[in-house]
């Protein structure tokens, strides 16, 4: 136990300063002057110049830069965007709770829907329920996320006017920015019109949430079936089966516990998954989070921001990962080592 | 199929066989292989397929919807778009370079996948360690973050998107091959061969490779279907392929600007996609229950 903690932070710190390399490599590696994209300031003054060289250290070797660099970034000082001109950890930490919110609740929603329908689909294997909801669930994941949304957006956006186009709520309503979460900020705050801006937020969160939750939810669904598929023959089924327990008793008590299992683990490999789909979803649905200003970046050359997002996401996901990874380990230490789900 | 026997002889199929036999019992699988082959065609075929050059403008017929329309022309018949090329054209010259791209990019992370897999799983100790844990936790930054940063570098462009998209499908087959070679190494015939005096090259390349050349290929269409909706969907944010480009995905945010008019302009490409990626699919489950199938016997 102790031995897997230990390993896993060993891990951890060591993706984490190999993501930092990375990152300060980048600033070599974007066109430009390797300062002005670290600080993403225009330095047209020589003394300002002498001065952020000085800041970074930029006359040492490579290894004392680095090292200034690595200060910096524990500072919380992250160097300007070219094109706001604001910090970049403040934008960062403005627009990343965006993108976890909608992540968030798509996981969750698709948790919610997925793991029982896979439930009932490996209970039924091979028929027509199973077949059924197998058949909508590889249709699920085919789908390319971004026609999805488009298509969403002109059923229910354009011809019905259900649900907003684009954007996270009104520009009536002025949400106090605390956690960066909207349903928590309206909920905490004291606005005059609380309810209308909770319904106004939740309508231009639907079709977002829907278009990730629609293709996470068939993967959820599919690996649920196929682990309730593999436990239900093994012997301790069968056993609790012979000790004459009914098949609810069976299931409620042995087959879930043991058919979760594998499915925490596979989480973390559906988070790259998740986030990848919300980043190109934000960007349809001018959703403001990461992704849609990391793309925006791309399109205005913005290297800091480029730079700074890159490694904001990066460690998001990899903390994520080894955190369930780890949490997965202490949860069945029959696991073996490195053993993944099979969908 | 039963097959006529007039003496008690046993049919022993091989491997494969036992898999394409199992595989058609998938009525399914075997309707997604041809739509596949349908799509595989295209590729191979496009330019005697497509009635016009897919960047050909025809000035005097702009915008003319589907020929099922009332006042679409059979000419065209999916209609032209808003300077007048050819969608069908588009379509056909799009589904060759989404899936041909998809296809040469899976090849390549393959190739690359299978070799630092089989070097972290036949080696030991540190280097082993920390090759496997490190690429774990590294790889699972997601696809389009890998392509933001590619672009950044090199510059918008098709090419720089396959990079991307080749880098971020390399680890899902060194984990396979590396599961997959630590557990053959422990087996029987694995040992036998050790003892016949085998070095590790001929150990992998002669003892383990055909028995995993199965797993490849189910691993391989499930890169497929991930290539294909990558590939489209950095095209449709306009990272990877350019506007006058047949690309599925680039096409589809062509046909954004004209959604009003020509809804189709949008149904089209999309449902390309999705059809095409479907079939992978669908052949990827079928080849796995086969094969599935075919170990419990």
């Amino acid at each position: 136990m102790f031995r897997f903690v230990l390993r896993h932070f060993n891990l951890y710190v060591l993706t984490l300063l190999v993501l930092c390399i990375f990152s300060f490599w980048l600033a070599y590696l974007f066109p430009g002057d390797p300062l002005v994209n670290l600080t993403g300031l225009t330095l047209n003054d020589p003394a300002d110049y002498q001065a952020m060289a000085q800041k970074y250290h930029m006359d040492s070797g490579i290894l004392v830069q680095f090292w200034h660099y690595l200060v910096l970034l524990w500072d919380g000082d992250w160097g300007f965007s070219f094109s706001s001109g604001l910090p970049l950890y403040q934008e960062i930490f403005d627009s990343l709770p965006a993108t976890v919110e909608l992540s968030t609740y798509a996981l969750l929603l698709s948790l919610l829907i997925g793991i029982p329908l896979g439930f009932l689909a490996g209970l039924r294997h091979h028929r027509t329920t199973d077949n059924a909801l197998l058949a909508a669930s590889v249709v699920g994941y085919s789908t390319p996320v971004f026609w999805l949304a488009l298509l969403m957006i002109l059923l229910f956006s354009l011809q019905l006017g259900w649900f907003p186009l684009s954007g996270r709520i009104s520009l009536l309503f002025d949400v106090p920015h605390d956690t960066g979460f909207i349903l928590v900020d309206i909920w905490l705050s004291d606005m005059p019109n609380k309810g209308a801006a909770m319904i106004n937020a939740v309508q231009h969160m639907v079709m977002p949430v829907l278009s990730i939750t629609i293709v996470t939810t068939a993967i959820v669904l599919r690996l649920t079936r196929r682990a309730v598929v593999e436990v239900m023959p093994k012997e301790y089924v069968q056993a609790a089966y012979a000790r004459g327990l009914s098949k609810h008793q069976v299931i409620l008590r042995h087959v879930v516990r043991n058919a979760m299992l594998p499915i925490l683990p596979l989480l973390a490999m559906q988070s790259t998954i998740l986030l990848t789909n919300a980043m190109i979803v934000e960007v349809i649905y001018s959703w403001p989070g990461i992704g849609n200003w990391l793309i925006q970046a791309i399109y205005q050359r913005d290297y800091p921001a480029i730079r700074a997002g890159m490694l904001a996401v990066s460690t998001l996901v990899v903390s994520l990962t080894i955190f369930i990874d780890l949490l997965a380990r202490i949860i069945d230490p029959t696991r073996e080592r490195g053993a993944r789900a099979k969908i | 199929m039963p097959r006529f026997s007039l003496y008690q002889e046993e049919y022993h199929p091989s491997p494969l066989q036992h898999t394409w036999l199992a595989f058609r019992q998938s009525h399914v699988a075997v309707i997604g292989l041809w739509i596949l082959g349908f799509f595989a065609t295209l590729v191979v075929f496009a330019p005697l397929i497509a009635p016009f050059d897919p960047v050909q403008q025809h000035t005097d017929t702009l915008l003319i919807p589907p020929a099922w329309e009332p006042n679409g022309s059979i000419e065209h018949l999916f209609g032209t778009d808003s300077v007048g090329r050819d969608v069908l054209s588009r379509l056909v010259y799009g589904c060759r370079m989404t899936l041909g791209i998809s296809l040469i990019l899976v090849l390549l992370a393959m190739l690359v996948g299978v070799a630092i897999g089989a070097l972290a799983g036949m080696t030991r100790g540190v280097r082993s360690s920390v090759l496997n844990h490190l690429l774990d936790s590294l790889l699972a930054i997601p696809t389009l973050l890998i392509a933001i940063i590619i672009v950044a570098i090199l510059g918008v462009g098709l090419v720089n998107s396959m990079w991307a998209i080749s880098l971020a499908l390399i680890p899902q087959f060194v984990h396979n091959t590396r599961d997959f070679v630590r557990n053959e190494m422990k087996k029987d015939y694995v040992t036998a061969a050790r003892l016949d005096g085998a070095n590790k090259v001929h150990l992998f390349f002669i003892t383990i490779l055909p028995n995993m050349v199965e797993m490849l290929v189910v691993q391989g269409t499930m890169a497929l279907s991930i290539a294909i909706l990558d590939i489209s969907a950095l095209g449709f944010l306009g990272l990877g392929a350019q506007a006058p480009s047949p690309e599925l995905g680039t096409m589809l945010s062509e046909g954004l600007k004209i959604a009003y008019m020509s809804p189709s302009s949008i149904a089209l490409p999309g449902s390309a996609i999705f059809v095409m990626v479907l079939s992978v699919n669908l052949v990827g489950d079928g080849l796995r229950s086969a094969l599935r199938n075919r170990m419990r016997q």
